[in-house]
């Protein structure tokens, strides 16, 4: 059995994918090996095309009180989220239940203990192609993108 | 390999004040590189020992985190302005 396959089962057993997800991706993994290819690897997490993560907040001119607005202009590099979140390692079991909890509260049943970097990885990559275009009741148009 | 970035760019306007400086961290840098080393021994030592608590991976881990923070700053840019009110606020870091 490779490797894949194991990690396939355990998180079929972990129940991180379903049954049917499992069926697929064996299915898939045996089609690889018998027409001879390469035997299939867990594909390597490449890294976000875009460099920053930018925040623009325009005031529209023409709106009351849109003249008055600021006009932010943010970039933050994706290196820094990628280190910002690797901090989450050192909150206390003691916080992150805490945290578990409160999202509990509100409906969110999530483990924060269960997001490991390969997935913080795969949520950075993500946010390649994130983009938001918020026009505000305050007349302020806020865009979020990753360039 | 990642550098830390050498300067920060701080400029800041408004009706009262006009101030604009470029802070050369490429100076600092050496000064905090040769004070790590002076107490390198007392963080091993002091990492040594808080180890079997689990408090010196912690402080391993914040270490380590507080470097890759610092050399991830490269490129942060932060621009406020209100061109009404003639205010600026502008940070950036290369």
């Amino acid at each position: 059995m490779t490797d894949s396959k194991k990690k396939i089962l355990e998180m079929l057993a972990k129940g991180k994918i379903s049954a049917d997800d499992a069926y697929r991706l064996l299915g898939v993994l045996d089609e690889d090996e018998g027409s001879g290819g390469e035997p299939a690897r867990a594909e390597p997490v490449t890294r976000a095309s875009g460099k920053y993560l930018r925040v623009n907040v325009i005031p529209d001119p023409d709106s009351p009180g849109g003249e008055r607005g600021d006009r932010v202009n943010v970039r933050v590099p994706l290196s820094l989220i990628r280190a910002g979140i690797k901090l989450t390692s050192l909150i206390p079991s003691e916080a992150m239940d805490k945290v578990n909890d409160s999202l509990k509260e509100k409906g969110i049943n999530f483990d924060v203990r269960s997001v490991k970097a390969e997935d913080i990885e795969e949520l950075i990559q993500a946010l390649g192609d994130l983009e938001i275009d918020v026009m505000s009741g305050k007349g302020e148009k806020v865009k979020v993108f990753v360039e | 390999m990642k550098w830390p970035p050498m300067w920060i760019r701080v400029k800041i306007k408004n009706e009262n004040t006009k101030f604009g400086i470029w802070l050369p961290l490429f100076l600092l840098w050496p000064l905090v590189l040769v004070l790590l080393i002076a107490f390198s021994p007392f963080i091993i030592i002091g990492i040594a020992v808080l180890w079997p608590s689990g408090w010196g991976k912690l402080a391993w881990l914040a270490l380590r985190s507080a470097g890759g923070i610092i050399c991830a700053l490269h490129g942060l840019r932060v621009d406020v302005a209100n061109p009404r009110r003639n205010e600026i606020v502008y940070i950036s870091v290369v």
